[in-house]
């Protein structure tokens, strides 16, 4: 008979990731993921100013919050048809692209590497075969034995202190964890140099966003950083300078330690690419505009079905045709009213409450379909859209990865076994190095059309009546769209309708009428659970998405409630 | 000299749990500092919350916080009263995460050596609603137990002669 184990990071008021799946015979048979918490956030910005969407966006989510800012001003541009200025869309592709970069190397060595890594393994490792072993993949200076010494002098202190016994449930010594103790020192000396090297992209945000975690420097038509190179207040050549300095040290960790690690971790647990393949649509949008019309990209979108790599269709532009009328959203098992499924720009956000009901309502994420299917969203969307396509770009960083991961496995790991828990940790690992190949592309291109005597900044932006616009942004966790109906005339606006179809809310996606599981549920299945009372491969291939649930609440609670309990039925 | 930061976290968008960034911003548009302490609203932050807590001596956090005391109660809480919240399992990277924060900086060896929380227990997190009158009355005793932290860890400061717009700027939105 099966066993339901319910993954809950919640008992109280916050809205988080809730995962419930039945085990039978040490394997996955059932899977529901949901959404705790209602946000209609949306209904907030009806009969505000347009232009003033992106400040309420921004706050959304916590860590998303770039993400949801260029969104915003971008779906404004596309209901008024505004051009953006060459000068503005670099200096917000460099935003995205320093923001992707801090993004995602906190989600592999902050939240997910300890899936992976067993820290309880840390004392006993010879730091001189480390070093040895590191400097076989790459020549991170790094990776000194000295180095590895202090980092697993660090672990012993916290051990010794009896600090390390406080992640209890962390699933250290867990059957699942295979790394050699030397690797395991490996991984989690680069844990602890990721801080400085994050904080660094986050530095790169704020030099031109002027703030991080809330920029504050777009507006409706371009971004309000006035250029001068000559002047002290504006920016200048030295400030290009130092953030050219910023990527230049967050390149070569990506480069030399976080795309090695995963691919060497990936290498190591190889199983993982025969696992929570899921759903196999996968949809992704271009992105890093490079003229002012939005029709060339450095990151192509487009969408493949049924894992089937040669369906691979690409986007035009963030308006594709194909992609605005393929989105609908639907609701028959999520806690809103209605059942049909609603294009975003007629979309609707009435909550309807019923308990947690397996085969009724159980989420507060309603269920967002591309041509009536569910979608994969996220940099394995991405690299797999780019590659199957030829892009040379996606596909030179994609080869350099499969042929370390295969060298490290030491058989073949080609792309199509991609489409996997491991798959998304390594896609990525490889949108990373691309970012930071196009932060210097993109740092270049400012300078270049700057030092052409061009410092347009903004375009003013005009209504003209009811206008639909689409503003779309491959995040770091995948395909964003904000849906906006605005009104108005001359230079007054406000907004009919708003509706953010955000990443998680396609990953993360309850069943459909038709019954169709999301991705994450889809992934679930047939994942091995040696443990049901610890349930780390669930675990394990729910983080490989990077969900983002929250975009909510954040009361803290003193009395030390579980942040997550694990309830085996 | 120590570097000390204070940092209001949570959502502008979710009524009270508006307090923290709300009360950031009214210090630092009431108060100067002297060298080495920063004021910032940080929103929610979840796990990259890290990024902001490394290279710091001293963080004072101000949060809603939910203890089972009557709305507007302000609670403080010292690293030690933080971390015996045991972190569990996490599923996304974005929940609350101020012990979990603490814990990777305190693993990597760059964790504070003193960390508050400044806690103000919230009446309600309606969506789109301005602070409760609790909350809002509480805001100046959370201010007094901020600056008594700056002071005792050697910072300085002085209240502005002309306060800075604070720049609560959805509160303004929501009640238009």
């Amino acid at each position: 008979m099966a066993k339901r184990i319910t993954i809950d990071p919640i008992s109280r008021i916050e809205g988080h990731l809730r995962v419930d799946v039945e085990v039978e015979n040490g394997a996955v048979s059932n899977s529901w993921a949901s959404c705790t918490m209602w946000r209609g956030i949306e209904n907030i910005l009806k009969g505000r100013d347009p232009r003033e969407a992106w400040l309420y966006t921004q706050r959304f989510c916590g860590v998303c919050t770039t993400v949801h800012a260029i969104a915003s001003v971008r779906s404004v541009e596309d209901a008024l048809k505004l051009e953006i200025p060459l000068n503005a869309q670099y200096i917000r592709n460099l935003i995205l692209i320093n923001h992707g970069l801090h993004d995602h190397i906190v989600h592999f060595y902050h939240l997910s590497a300890l899936d992976f890594v067993d820290i309880m393994k840390i004392p006993g490792a010879d730091p001189a075969k480390t070093s040895a072993l590191a400097e076989s993949l790459t020549n991170w200076p790094g990776n000194s034995k000295k180095a590895f010494l202090a980092a697993q002098n660090q672990v012993k202190g916290v051990a010794a202190s009896g600090q390390l016994g406080i992640f209890t449930n962390g699933y250290w010594g867990h059957p699942a964890m295979r790394l050699s103790p030397e690797v395991n020192l490996l991984a989690f000396t680069h844990y602890v140099q990721a801080l400085e090297y994050q904080r660094k992209a986050v530095q790169a945000v704020a030099m031109l966003g002027s703030k991080s975690p809330h920029i504050q420097n777009l507006t409706v038509g371009g971004v309000s950083n006035a250029i001068n190179l000559d002047s002290l207040a504006t920016l200048n050549m030295d400030r290009l300078v130092m953030l050219k300095k910023l990527m230049e040290e967050v390149k070569p960790f990506v480069d030399q330690v976080y795309l090695p690690d995963v691919c060497a971790i990936a290498g190591m647990y190889a199983d993982w690419f025969n696992y929570g393949s899921g759903v196999t649509n996968y949809l992704a949008s271009p992105d890093l505009p490079t003229d002012s019309k939005n029709t060339k990209f450095d990151l192509v979108g487009g969408y493949i079905l049924d894992g089937n790599l040669s369906s691979v269709k690409r986007f035009s532009g963030f308006r594709d045709k194909v992609f605005t009328d393929g989105v609908t959203e639907e609701t028959k098992h999520a806690w809103y009213k209605g059942e049909a499924p609603l294009q975003p720009w007629k979309g609707e956000t009435d909550p309807e409450y019923t308990d947690w009901q397996a085969d009724g309502k159980y989420s507060w994420v309603k269920a967002p379909r591309f041509q009536g299917r569910p979608m994969q969203v996220g940099p394995l969307a991405q690299i797999l859209v780019g590659y199957a396509s030829g892009d040379p770009l996606t596909k030179k960083h994609t080869d350099k990865a499969l042929d370390l991961i295969s060298t490290v496995a030491g058989h073949r790991i080609g792309v199509e076994k991609l489409q996997s828990t491991m798959g998304r940790h390594v896609a990525r690992a490889i949108r990373a190095s691309m970012l930071a190949e196009l932060g210097e592309k993109h740092w270049q291109l400012l300078v270049d059309n700057i030092a052409k005597g061009d410092v347009a900044i903004h375009n003013a932006p005009e209504f003209n009546g009811t206008a639909e616009g689409v503003g779309v942004h491959e995040a770091p966790r995948g395909l964003l769209s904000h849906w906006i109906v605005v009104d108005g005339k001359g230079t007054n606006g406000k907004i009919v309708n708003y509706q953010a179809v955000v990443p998680s809310t396609w990953n993360g996606s309850p069943r459909d009428a038709k019954g169709q599981r999301g991705p994450y549920e889809a992934s679930l299945l047939k994942n091995p659970i040696a443990d049901p009372v610890r349930p780390l491969e669930a675990i394990r291939t729910i983080h490989s998405f990077d969900p983002c649930m929250a975009c909510a609440c954040h009361t803290f609670d003193p009395e030390g409630k579980a942040l997550a309990t694990i309830k085996v039925l | 000299m120590k570097k000390i930061k204070i940092c209001g976290v949570g959502s502008v968008l979710l009524g009270d749990d508006a307090v923290g960034p709300y009360t950031a911003r009214w210090i630092a548009a009431n108060y100067e500092f002297g060298e080495g302490v920063e004021v910032e609203d940080l929103g929610t932050p979840g796990l990259d919350l890290i990024a902001y807590m490394t290279g710091i001596d001293v963080l004072i956090l101000i949060d809603s916080v939910e203890n089972r005391e009557p709305a507007g109660t302000v609670t403080v809480y010292d690293k030690a009263a933080i971390t015996r919240q045991r972190p569990a399992v996490r599923l996304d990277p974005h929940s609350p995460c101020i012990t979990e924060s603490i814990f990777v900086a305190e693993l990597a060896g760059d964790s504070p050596e003193f960390v508050y929380l400044i806690g103000v227990t919230g009446e309600q997190l309606d969506v789109g609603a301005p602070l409760s009158d609790s909350v809002r009355n509480a805001i100046p005793l959370v201010v007094e137990k901020v600056l008594e932290r700056v002071v005792e860890h050697g910072g300085s400061f002085q209240k502005r002669v002309v306060p800075n717009d604070a720049e609560i700027w959805w509160e303004a939105a929501v009640s238009a």
